[in-house]
This record gives C-alpha cells, structure tokens and sequence, in this order.
C-alpha cells in the first residue's frame, strides 16, 4: 500500500514523504478457498486501519499517537504493526516494513 | 523486533584475479572479469541494523550516525575508486562481491552501537547480489 503524510521533526520542522507499506502474514492455508487470507479482505482492513488514519495527514497534529513520542520512521512502523496486529486475527501478522524513501526501509516482526 | 535498512550507492572498478595465478587461471576462474584493465559497476549496498527503540528519540540510532560512517568508512575508501589499485585491502583479496560485502561489513559492524549489524546486500548488477547475514546470537 502506498500513502502520503507528514510529520513534525525534533527541530519542528515539517517533512513528508510517500511512504510504502508492505505486510506479511502467515498463517495455515484455508484448504475451501486455497488461501491464507482474502487479500479483498486484508485491503478493507489496511484502507481502515491506516489510510483512512494516515493518508494526507499530518502524524504529529492530525493524529493521536504522536503526542509523547517523536514520529520517526521506526516509531511509525511500530504503531502500524501494533494497529494491525490489534486488528488481525491473532498472531497472523508476520512482518511490517514500511518505505519512506527509497533509501530507508524499517522493519517490523514480532 | 525493529530492523532498520538504509541503501547506499557507489560506483568502482575492479579486475577480477590473482597476482600469484597465471592470466591463464584467472581467466579460467573468472572468465572476462579478469580482463587486466579492469571494469566498474554501479554498486548498491543496503545495511540491515538492529536494535532498542529509544523511546525518546524515536530511533533505533541516532540519525545521520550511520550516514557518517558509511561516508567517512566505506563510501570515501570505495566511490569512485578502482579498488585493486586504490584500497590496499584489495591488494591483499580479490575484489568479487563476496569480498566487498565482507569488507563493508568489518567496516560498519564496530561503529554502529548500541544498534548491531545484522545484514550487509551489495547489489553488483541487476543479476547478482551478495548478502552476509549475522548470526542471531552474535550480539
């Protein structure tokens, strides 16, 4: 998934990026439908939990989390595993790696 | 667990052979690599780091740290060089991406606390890269 924020730096200076988000599940594969997951029904989950929460947004005004920590790359990939995993069925979630820039990737595992 | 992987690039030449091997073998060994006028490639490192989120910074190392290193450690000794001539490690191993990777990782893996290298991909061409994984226990 692909989505745009902005953030406020420790010296208050506001930045933004196109971050790129890649999630991994696993989990036994459902012998009915062949899968592991409905991938229609994972793409719901992400619009809800983090579009709708992050795109076009600033992290540090227009949203909750950022009040008591600094919203860096690694502090922002933890919170979209901790929102994910919260809304996943238990322990599907596998890895989070989000992208703000082509030279930076932040992971993410249990 | 929170991994951190930052991409550098760098360009440089290098030949592909052993001093104390005739051209014949190191022409059977690395085929056109060996080529004593050497050639260069677009190199793409990307360095995989581990460690505690501090929890006031937000960061797994402070930002920029890494940046430093590698410039001042691997970019300034590799960009832009032809390592056989130019690096004296090179003097002493046959620059294969093997061999960079193994010297950008003893380069990188000290200066990185409390953070802990975990990964080094150096990406030679589209269809060949290297990667060196550290032990899980190594830290």
């Amino acid at each position: 998934m692909d989505f745009s924020a902005s953030y406020r730096d420790a010296n208050g200076v506001t930045r933004g990026h196109n971050y790129e988000l890649e999630v991994t599940l696993s989990g036994k594969v459902d012998p009915r439908t062949g899968m592991v997951v409905d991938l229609k029904d994972l793409k719901e989950l992400m619009e809800r939990e983090i579009e709708a929460r992050f795109d076009h947004r600033s992290l540090s005004d227009d949203t909750p989390y950022f009040r008591e920590r600094p919203a860096t790359p690694e502090t922002f990939a933890q919170l979209i595993f901790e929102l994910l995993d919260a809304a996943l069925p238990d322990g599907s979630l596998h890895r989070v790696r989000l992208s703000p820039t082509r030279d930076l990737t932040v992971e993410v595992t249990r | 667990m929170i991994r951190l992987t930052r991409r550098y690039d760098f360009s440089a030449a290098h030949v592909l052979a052993r001093e104390d091997w005739s051209p014949e073998r190191n022409r059977a060994v690395y085929g056109k690599c060996a080529n004593p006028a050497g050639h260069g490639h677009n190199y793409r490192v990307e360095l995989t780091l581990e460690g505690e989120l501090d929890p006031r910074s937000g960061h797994v190392l402070a930002p920029g740290r890494l940046d430093e290193l590698v410039h001042a450690r691997v970019l300034r000794e590799l960009d832009g060089r032809f390592l056989n001539r130019d690096v004296p490690w090179f003097a002493r191993h046959v620059p294969t991406a093997e061999n960079i990777a193994a010297h950008i990782w003893d380069s990188v893996a000290g200066g990185v606390a409390p953070a802990r290298l975990v990964g080094v991909r150096l990406v030679e061409t589209r269809n060949n890269s290297v990667e060196i994984l550290g032990a899980e226990d190594s830290a």
